[in-house]
């Protein structure tokens, strides 16, 4: 079956009613970063975001920006940079807004600006039989009904094509400075303590990445705090910091989340290939395959009550337990009666 | 239809006469909550434990009577106010910290838990609960969890959403569920996404973990005032714009700081036309850069004069006249209703003289205090219920004052809720496709309608096939329900 590469919203509407008539299997793809994350699933046609890439309003004085989101997240920041701000989710410039916000992205700086989950205010998506559903408000807060969208973050193309999101943005820091220090989680557990709000920090066996942002003597201090209390490989400019694919090499990289008191359980088995977010309980860790290590770390990540699907490579979600799995189909059946999207992709 | 009987004695055989009331005025004092609207309840429980509190959905739905969940019964919009043949299960019994974790930022809580006990727990750890609604002191955290509570400080720090991890929910089946975890990421849909927000429509809240907020180490607040409300607000936008979020922008217009002046003698201006409080907090050069980013901003629209709390008993005094706002309007009449809505930030002003005029029209009393920096404003109309006629102009006002929000692009609610109150205005802002979906992630949870039945969605809002379990009951009641509910 052809691709559907639609230009406008009622395309996408006519796409996926003919798709939910016709029984055509679609998989929903934007910049494609984030398609290994899910399990796998037998389509017969992709559809592209791509072409609904409309910025519709932004305001800086309201700090909330209105796209259509197959917009590169490139194109949006550089826009947002003009005033003065930025959506704070770190995604590849070639990503887009939408597959980010389905993929339900963790961003390396989430300790100190938040979830994607958290910066969508209002979204418009079209269901898998095209009914095309608005829910939230272009507002910074709004009680005015369910909440859909937030089913939609990390829901992996199953529920639908989101087709536009407002987004709470955030000033641009004015100052950065990106710390490497030496020793691991140890040290990545003292930079937080003495850097309480510092925008990300990463451990790897041997190293800590710290960055810190915001008002420049704010910056100076909390640099001269850090240079106190940890040993300083180097101290750059914010730019150096890996916030875009901060997990390195590894032909599968698994995205572990857990308590994040536990982070040291789930990599000190490791030999190496690991990066930590330290204070938030994200580690990513690098794997040469899919075979056995992936599920020796998988049964261990779920002892600590957490997750480890991949996000590149083989191996999908893992068989972690979905909570109340009746409510979870109940809700896919009726975003997608005909089990178009992505069948076998999602958790449930 | 409900076996009320039969269900009253089994929930009094179960849980005793400790947990289950029965009695006339105990029914009264349970058939409404902080808004105007008047229900009646047919049982109340007041579970102790999440078995106790399963056993009383169990036994309730399982007679066919809705359940309605209740915190401490602040809130203004009737989502806690029992329509019909209710079991009304509040959970203020239910209210021990279970945990705080401070190496995992996160805490357990029951629902009963008082907002302001937790922030007050959390302070030796070096933490807190970032929401904090002007009802801190007796609103509980499940509360807050139902109407995603805001709060001054939900500027900077998010809403009541941000800052819950995971709920474990009683299902309408007496089942229990946790939706979200301790980990960052859960497997799944966000089901705790859509619970936070849903009123208790979707199940009731049995415990929380809620995620703990640094403390910040420096704060400054301090109050602007200004001789017009146009500067006022053009400060606001030009805070924001000029790459500040302060931790919170609060707005008072003139009639409201003479009341809360008269009633907390904190030192407001009377004479201004509007005033500001702004408070930054953080690292102390940070909260420095922020203050002097205000001042300027502030100082380029004509501020008169700007005031900085010395110590935090100066800075508890500028917060006692905004959090003891809405008490102090006794002053101005008997009754009050107070509105929430949300614009655009931008559209502050001309939303506010629409709002002036709407008053001035009906003869009607309006004073202003609201989260500024949210767009998020609370007009409280002030009146005397015994004049013949209040009535009927409060509801036109109020019907007017919703309008004007929506075509301002703004939302119903900000931070009180849909309820009962605001139902019937969703089709303002959504098409029946929305309201649909919205249905269908409601049948969902509950599939055959048991919990807090007519609320959030009007009548019209069916998900396809699941809305036949409702059917023709759902229509009889709803065609008794009171007119002119919502005010």
């Amino acid at each position: 079956m052809d691709l559907i590469h639609p230009e406008t919203k009622i395309d996408v509407v006519n796409a996926m009613r003919r798709a939910s008539n016709d029984g055509v299997r679609v998989l929903i793809v934007g910049g494609r970063r984030h398609l290994d994350k899910g399990n796998p699933s037998d389509v017969d046609t992709e559809l592209w975001t791509t072409q609904l890439d409309r910025v519709i309003s932004y305001e800086p004085a309201e700090m909330i920006a209105v796209v259509e989101a197959g917009i590169r997240v490139g194109a949006l920041s550089d826009l947002l940079a003009e005033g003065g701000q930025e959506w704070p989710v770190d995604a590849p410039r070639d990503a887009t807004v939408g597959g980010v916000i389905a993929a339900g992205m963790s961003s390396p700086r989430r300790s100190r600006v938040g979830h994607v989950r958290d910066t969508v205010v209002e979204m418009e998506v079209v269901t898998g039989d095209g009914r095309l559903v608005r829910s939230g408000a272009r507002t910074v807060k709004n009680v005015t009904g369910y909440d859909v969208h937030k089913l939609l973050v990390g829901s992996l193309g199953t529920l639908g094509v989101i087709v536009q999101v407002a987004l709470k943005l955030r000033p641009l820091p004015a100052a950065g400075r990106s710390m490497t220090l030496a020793g691991g989680l140890d040290a990545g557990d003292a930079a937080l303590d003495a850097v309480p709000n510092a925008s990300s920090v990463i451990s790897a066996p041997a190293t800590t990445d710290v960055l810190l942002q915001g008002w420049p003597e704010e910056v100076a201090d909390a640099e001269a705090r850090l240079s106190s209390t940890a040993e300083i490989i180097t101290a750059r400019d914010a730019d150096a910091f890996p916030v875009d694919e901060p997990w390195g090499d590894g032909r599968v990289v698994v995205e572990v989340a857990v308590p994040p008191s536990r982070l040291r359980d789930v990599v000190e088995p490791l030999g190496g290939g690991w990066h930590a977010l330290v204070g938030v309980g994200i580690a990513w860790v690098g794997l040469s395959s899919a075979d056995g290590e992936l599920s020796g770390l998988r049964a261990r990540v779920s002892s600590l009550g957490g997750i480890a699907p991949v996000i590149r490579g083989p191996g999908g979600l893992g068989p972690s337990p979905v909570p109340a799995v009746e409510v979870q189909r109940r809700i896919r059946s009726a975003f997608d009666p005909a089990s178009v999207l992505a069948p076998g992709r999602g958790w449930v | 239809m409900a076996d009320v009987e039969r269900a009253r004695r089994a929930l009094l055989e179960t849980l005793g006469p400790q947990r289950i009331l029965t009695e006339p005025l105990a029914l009264a004092l349970y058939a409404r909550d902080g808004s105007m609207v008047q229900g009646s309840a047919a049982v109340v429980a007041l579970p102790t434990t999440v078995d106790e509190l399963r056993t009383a959905v169990r036994i309730a739905t399982r007679h066919g009577m809705s359940v309605v969940p209740r915190g401490s019964g602040t809130g203004l919009a009737g989502g806690a106010t029992p329509v019909t043949d209710a079991l009304v299960v509040a959970t203020t019994k239910m209210n021990r910290i279970l945990e705080v974790r401070p190496k995992d930022r996160l805490a357990w809580v029951e629902p009963g838990v008082i907002n302001l006990d937790l922030a007050n727990a959390l302070r030796p750890y070096g933490f807190t609960f970032a929401p904090d609604p002007s009802s801190q002191q007796t609103s509980s955290i499940g509360g807050n969890v139902s109407t995603n509570a805001g709060g001054p400080h939900c500027l900077a720090y998010g809403v009541t959403s941000s800052h819950v991890l995971a709920l474990d929910v009683v299902m309408p089946d007496g089942s229990l569920e946790r939706f979200g975890s301790e980990a960052p990421e859960t497997a799944g849909y966000d089901l705790r996404g859509v619970v936070v927000g849903s009123e208790g429509t979707l199940g009731v809240v049995a415990a929380i973990c809620v995620r703990l907020t640094s403390l910040a180490s420096d704060v400054r607040t301090m109050l602007l005032d200004f001789t017009t409300v146009e500067d006022c607000a053009a400060t606001v936008s030009a805070i924001i714009a000029g790459g500040v979020v302060p931790a919170a922008v609060e707005m008072m217009d003139q009639g409201i700081v003479i009341a809360a002046e008269n009633f907390a003698h904190a030192g407001y201006p009377v004479d201004a036309a509007a005033i500001l409080i702004v408070e930054v907090d953080g690292e102390p050069p940070a909260v420095q850069a922020q203050a002097r980013a205000v001042e300027r901003a502030a100082t380029a629209h004509g501020v008169r004069t700007i005031r900085v709390a010395e110590d935090d008993a100066e800075r508890a005094l500028l917060w006692k006249g905004r959090k003891s706002a809405f008490g102090a309007v006794a002053q101005i009449a008997p009754h009050y209703h107070l509105h929430d809505c949300v614009v655009p930030r931008t559209r502050l002003v001309e939303v506010l003289s629409g709002v002036y005029e709407i008053c001035r029209r009906h003869e009607l009393i309006v004073t202003n205090v609201f989260h500024a920096g949210d767009g998020n404003l609370h007009p409280l109309i002030s009146f005397d219920l015994r004049e013949p006629g209040t009535l009927e102009r409060v509801l036109a006002a109020s019907d007017e004052i919703v309008r004007l929000c929506v075509d301002a692009g703004g939302a119903l609610s900000g931070e009180h809720g849909i309820g009962i109150e605001k139902r019937d205005f969703m089709p303002l802002v959504f098409s029946d496709e929305d309201l649909e979906a919205q249905a269908c992630v409601r049948a969902s949870f509950d599939p055959t309608g048991r919990m807090n039945p007519f609320k959030v969605l009007p009548d019209g809002a069916r998900c396809g096939d699941h809305a036949a379990a409702r059917g023709t009951e759902a229509a009889v009641v709803a065609a008794s329900l009171p007119e002119g509910a919502w005010i």
